[in-house]
């Protein structure tokens, strides 16, 4: 038998000094859907053991990953960064503006970070052909094989990445997201913020230490 | 304003990022021990990694398990690779 007391009590009787305990939490909410938080966690999962995998053979070979590291272009993979820093930063201004129901604006910030993007693009495909161009392929050695094999996946998802900014970019253009309703637009974003964070990790691992 | 601070914040942070990135690269021209170098360059990794996460993610707005799970990974993977290194 339900309470008397409970029945007629309305939200205004409730002390405004006492939270509910699904109130508690309620200005904590994870941006995005779950699902990509997931998806995020089993890509940096794979990319650790890559890292993980690439310091252990450079202990193993330490004088082949030296002369490797040699014939890198530090300088390209410092514009690389920059590029990818300053994608980031625009993602998440695009975001800022989407809270703020600014669609079109986001929609140019949104270019703007994939014009720094293709930025990243064109530095990374200069730089592989600048090593073909040195006869120095994938098979040369294990420290090209790691390089080229970790470069390789992550511009893979910078690909990706810049597919679903475009997705989020032309669903913002037409207006499909809603104040309220920005999971779409937010999981796209932690997408682009996981390539940057990635790529922080590689460059030091694999360029300058 | 909660919105010019969170673009505030986010300004902050991208400057942080490319000064810590800069300075890693110029890092072996101030430090001559390997060691030395290889822990600073993880400690840039570790303090890149939380602006990512705190200010780009907004996962300092997140609940505390997704926060502490996400910063744990840009603290734990440079540890153990500077213990790879420097084993």
């Amino acid at each position: 038998m339900i309470s008397p007391a409970i029945t007629t009590a309305s939200p205004d009787e409730v002390r405004p000094d006492k939270k509910r305990p699904d109130e508690k939490y309620s200005d904590k909410k994870l941006p995005g859907d779950l699902a990509m938080w997931f998806f995020i966690l089993a890509e940096l999962t794979v990319f650790a053991l890559f890292f993980i995998g690439f310091a252990v053979s450079e202990q193993l070979n330490k004088e082949m990953f030296t002369q490797g590291k040699a014939q890198l272009h530090q300088t390209a993979g410092l514009i690389n960064t920059i590029a990818l820093i300053t994608s980031s930063f625009f993602v998440a201004l695009a975001l800022n503006v989407m809270h703020q129901a600014k669609a079109k604006q986001a929609v140019w910030l949104l270019l703007t970070a994939k014009a720094f993007a293709i930025i990243y693009i064109a530095v990374k495909i200069w730089e592989y052909f600048s090593l073909f161009a040195q006869d120095i392929t994938i098979e040369t050695n294990t420290f090209f094989t790691l390089y080229f094999l970790i470069t390789a996946f992550h511009l893979m998802h910078v690909l990706l990445g810049m597919v679903i900014l475009a997705f989020i970019a032309h669903s913002a253009w037409r207006d499909k997201y809603h104040n309220k309703d920005l999971a779409g637009f937010e999981s796209g974003t932690s997408y682009w913020h996981m390539v940057d964070l990635l790529w922080i990790i590689l460059f030091p691992l694999i360029y300058v230490i | 304003m909660q919105k010019h601070k969170t673009v505030n914040a986010a300004v902050n942070s991208w400057i942080v990022l490319i000064f810590l990135s800069v300075m890693a690269i110029y890092l072996p021209t101030f430090i001559d021990n390997r060691s030395h170098y290889i822990i600073c360059a993880l400690i840039i990794v570790m303090l890149k990694g939380q602006q990512i996460v705190d200010v780009f993610m907004e996962l300092n707005n997140a609940p505390k398990f997704w926060r502490l799970l996400f910063l744990s990974y840009i603290v734990l993977l440079p540890l153990i690779i500077s213990v790879i290194y420097l084993l």
